[in-house]
This record gives C-alpha cells, structure tokens and sequence, in this order.
C-alpha cells in the first residue's frame, strides 16, 4: 500500500492485533522500517454509556460506571460519587475518606504491575511477564480477600464506602503489602538494570515535556515527561489531604521512564495504604440514609492509575441525572503517540503504543 | 485556597462584553470549582485565550442537549390561556429542548473553571483546536452526536462513528438502547432492597 508521501507505505495495525489488549486501528506512514506518520482510528467498542446513565437513577450509576472499564474500575464510581455528593452537600465520614484512599491504591498497584508486566511481555521477555503477573496476583489476592471481587471492588457508595476492614482482613492486607513491596522492588531493579529491558525501552517513544504540555497528557506518561501534576495533590480528595503523597518525576519522557515511574508509583501507593491503616479513625463508614441527590452541577476529578479522571455531573432534580459526562485519561493520552511514534521503528510501535498504559474500553465508553 | 486569579471573573467579563454569569464554589478540601456562562458564544475563543494566557489546559467539553420545559396539564379552560413564552438562557437561547449547553471544563492547578456557552440547534460554535491540542478529540465527538457544527476545525473527520451515518447521531438514530427503552430488570436490586429492609 503506497502511502500519501510517494516514498512511504501505509500499513495497518489492529483492530485486532497480537499486540493490543483491545481493539484500535492505526494507519502508519512508514519509510523502510521507520514510522513517518500515525493516524488513530477509533469506535470499535463505542457501547453508548454515557446515554444510559440519564437512564438510571444516580444510585444505580455507581454500578454502571464500576462497569466502564476493569482496571480502573474503582475510580469511576469514586469520581462520580464525589460529583453527587458536591452537588448535595454531604460529607464524608472521616474513617470512609481514608477508606477510599485504600481501594484505590490497592487498585493502583495492580494497575501499574499489569503494564510493567505487558512491557516484559512485549519485549519478549517472559520470565519478568510472569514475574509481574505473580506479584499482581497478590494484589488480586487482597482484592478478592478484602472486597469479595478480583476486578470490581464494588466499594464506594455516596455518602461513603460500601465495605470495611477488621483486624483479621487487615492483617491480610498488610502482610501481602510487605510481600508486594519486596517483590516489587526486585522488579524495579531488574527494569534499572536488565539489558534487554533497557535496550527495548531507553530513548524509546520519547515525548518531550513541551510535547506532553501541549498534548496536555496525564498521569505517569505526563509525569515522566517531567510534568510534575497529580490530581491527589493538586485537587485533593478522599483523604489525601491528610497524607504525603509523593510525586515522582522523570525528564526523559521515554518508555522506560513510563515504566519506571509506575513502578515507583507502587511502592508509594504501598507506603499510602500503610500509612491509611496506622492512622484509620474509629467511627462510621458511610451515612445511614440514602440522600435525595438536588438539582445542580459539579465537576469531580481522582488520580486514576493512568492519571486524571474528570467527571460532569448535571442534575435536575429528578431520580435520573440530566448528564453524566466523563473523560478518562487515556482519552488524552492517545494524542501523544503521534508524537512518541515519530521516527519509531515498527518494531517499537507495540511497546511505545503499551506504554501510555491505553484503555479503549474507557476512551470510548 | 482557590488557585484561580482573583480577577479572573473581570478579565472574562472583558474578553466577553456581551455578559458573563459568574459563580463558584469550594470543597471542603479547598478545590475551587468555577462556572462562567457566556451570554454571547461567539465571545468563546476570547474567554478562552484568557485561559491559555493563564496557563489553563482544557480538561473536557461536555455537551448536552437542554430539556424543554415542563408542559403543564391541559385543564378546560387551557384554551383560553394565552400561550406561554419560551423560557430563554442567560444570553437568550431559547430553551425549548432543542437548543444545546457546552461546557468546556478548563484545569488551573487543580481547580477548574468551566466555559459555558449555548447554541441553538443546527447552529455553530468556534474550535477551539488552534488554541488548545486537547479539544480536538472531544470536538469531533460533539460533532457526530449532536447537531452541532465547528466549522473551522482543523480535521473535522468522524471520531467514534463510522462516516456512512449521518451527523448528530443522537437525534437521528434509535440506538439499541433506546430500542430496549434502555431497560434492564430491576429483580437484583428489589432483591438487595428487601434484603436491607426497604421499600421493593
């Protein structure tokens, strides 16, 4: 296929591919075996969600939007539940803000682990794949444990959380913690220090930081571009005020440096947890009455793993919200792999394309 | 603290002379959420070259299409009544259920303000793409779901939808949904209701 440039060829990569978790077509300029151009088609899993939430009632939302997605399954809830309670003015008991922060930070592990883990994966590098998953697994473990699901934790409700942790569940917590933080640990010095990791993904798909400014990415890939943003700092919610949440930064902006803040990212979110279980206050854990939601609008915004997760709340009054309008942050982050795949080698175009930690099913809702 | 400028609302007023409706209000953890409705929309890319000045990045446009009001219960004598006027939003669109509210949420250092403009339906708005990279996307979207038109957009090219169905998809289509009148069967949660003790 000869491409717009007489000198380039155009060839296709998804929707179905080996390489992409979900299904997303890319139409690539190339010249040799060099990326000269990237065009993103999307809508393969386009299911209309947006609409069905002026369908159900605001309290059936909190289900639907767990639903958007798996892996960032718990901050949809979070932010659209924080939206509601905005507009009708509640508050939080203080044990149920220190609450969320844990399931979301459990859910931020596991995250961030599944993509290292695909980074391994995609550079051909099975031992650390499975390494990864094996550390996930006591992740998903805790979540089974803790929450009674791997995947949906069906944790938040409005006016606090839906669960709550005894002596025994957290003992179970901690004590997999410290296993995940070992582990962890020995993962990141092998992406530190492996040649194959470091050959594959140093100087790779590299976003500069005025590239990722005017992309207005979000999350790790804006963080390792040198973007030093966090919405559990700059918009504090939950119980974040109250804890030092770190922010790491990097300046190269390349896939490795992705890779290597997420890991950093875990073993903060472990110090997090620990940090909610030392200081979690006695008391309720969400209100006892299910408060009628007024009419109003309110915008709400968490620290998804990939980064910040926005939510428009508009409500009239009546059982069902006016509009529910969300924008993930793989939404923003596509944008930049025109940038990151510039002048990439075919080869790369899996790795630097995992990197930005892509979600279709959240981008296209 | 709110990290808005404390003078935003007038330097919005004065890119925006038509009239702006502004207000805000803060969280309990100091988060400041802005709201400034524009009475003119055509004054939108000066509201928000103000923003980019400020160093804001456009976080998400929401776009809905605005009920028409409530149509009262036809008694004997509703003949009779003279007909009632079309309420109208601020800036004077009318609010019949065919008009539109687009909200572009601007981020500023974690607190957001949000541009809001109103646009009857079949009628335009500016892009706000040539300003801000991350309207692209959402602009796009607006476009084959509502009946709305950008027209200086740099690539106006389908988003999600596929280029053989017509624009404003929302509109024009019946989507499976709305096929199945979005239903689902609510045993589950009579169940989980009754099992708290509540009303089934």
């Amino acid at each position: 296929m000869t491409g717009s440039n007489s000198r380039t060829q155009t060839i296709p990569v998804g929707p179905l591919h080996v390489a992409l978790e979900e299904p997303m077509y890319f139409r690539i300029d190339i010249d040799g075996e060099t990326v000269r151009g990237v065009d993103i088609n999307a809508g393969h899993v386009h299911r209309g969600i947006e609409y069905l939430t002026t369908k159900r009632s605001i309290y059936q939302n909190v289900v639907l939007t767990e639903r958007i997605c798996s892996l960032c399954s718990n901050s949809h809830p979070e932010t659209f539940v924080m939206a509601a309670e905005q507009i009708a003015g509640i508050e939080i008991p203080e044990r149920a803000a220190y609450l969320r922060v844990i399931c979301a930070e459990i859910k931020r592990i596991a995250s961030h682990l599944f993509n290292v883990g695909i980074l391994a994966h995609l550079t051909g590098y099975e031992t650390l794949f499975m390494h990864a998953m094996q550390v996930r697994e006591i992740v998903q473990d805790v979540k089974e444990t803790v929450f009674g699901n791997r995947m949906d934790l069906a944790a938040l409700c409005i006016g606090g959380v839906r669960y709550d942790l005894d002596a025994e569940t957290t003992a179970f917590l901690t004590a997999s913690l410290d296993k995940v933080a070992l582990e962890a640990a020995t993962l990141a010095k092998t992406y530190r220090s492996n040649g194959t990791i470091l050959r594959r993904t140093k100087g790779v798909g590299v976003l500069t930081r005025d590239d990722a400014v005017a992309c207005g990415v979000v999350g790790p890939v804006a963080r390792a571009s040198g973007i030093q943003y966090d919405v559990r700092v700059a918009a504090p919610y939950a119980g974040y005020d109250r804890l030092c949440v770190p922010v790491p930064t990097l300046p190269d902006g390349d896939v490795w440096s992705r890779a290597m803040i997420r890991l950093t990212e875990v073993g903060y979110a472990i110090q997090l947890i620990r940090d909610c279980l030392r200081d979690l206050p006695e008391g309720p854990t969400h209100l006892n009455d299910r408060p009628d939601i007024p009419a109003g609008r309110a915008v709400a915004k968490c620290e998804a793993p990939r980064g910040e997760l926005i939510y428009f709340l508009k409500t009239n009054g009546a059982d069902e919200p006016e509009r529910v309008k969300w924008r993930v942050p793989s939404f923003i982050n596509w944008d930049a792999l025109r940038f990151m795949l510039r002048n990439a080698k075919i080869a790369d175009i899996a790795i630097v394309v995992n990197s930005i930690d892509p979600c279709v099913s959240c981008t296209e809702r | 603290m709110t990290r808005l400028p404390e003078d935003l609302a007038g330097k919005l007023g004065a890119a925006a002379p038509s009239g702006i409706d502004y207000s805000s209000t803060v969280t309990q953890h100091g988060v400041t959420s802005a709201w400034c409705s524009l009475a003119n929309s055509e004054e939108l890319v000066p509201a928000a070259k103000v923003l980019l000045d400020l160093g804001a990045r456009l976080s998400m446009i929401s776009a809905l299409l605005l009920p028409a009001p409530e149509e009262e219960e036809e008694g004997e004598d509703a003949a009779e009544k003279p007909a009632k006027e079309v309420p109208m939003t601020f800036g004077g669109t009318p609010l019949d259920g065919t008009s539109y509210e687009i909200d572009y949420h601007f981020d500023l250092g974690g607190d957001t303000l949000t541009l809001i403009a109103y646009v009857p339906s079949g009628g335009s708005i500016a892009s706000l793409t040539p300003f801000f990279r991350t309207a692209d996307w959402p602009e796009r979207e607006i476009m084959e779901m509502y009946s709305i038109s950008i027209p200086n957009h740099p690539n106006p090219s389908r988003l999600f939808i596929d280029p053989a169905i017509d624009a404003a998809v929302l509109e024009r289509l019946i989507p499976y949904s709305v096929l199945v009148n979005a239903a689902s069967t609510k045993a589950l949660w009579d169940k989980v209701l009754a099992a708290k003790g509540g009303a089934s």
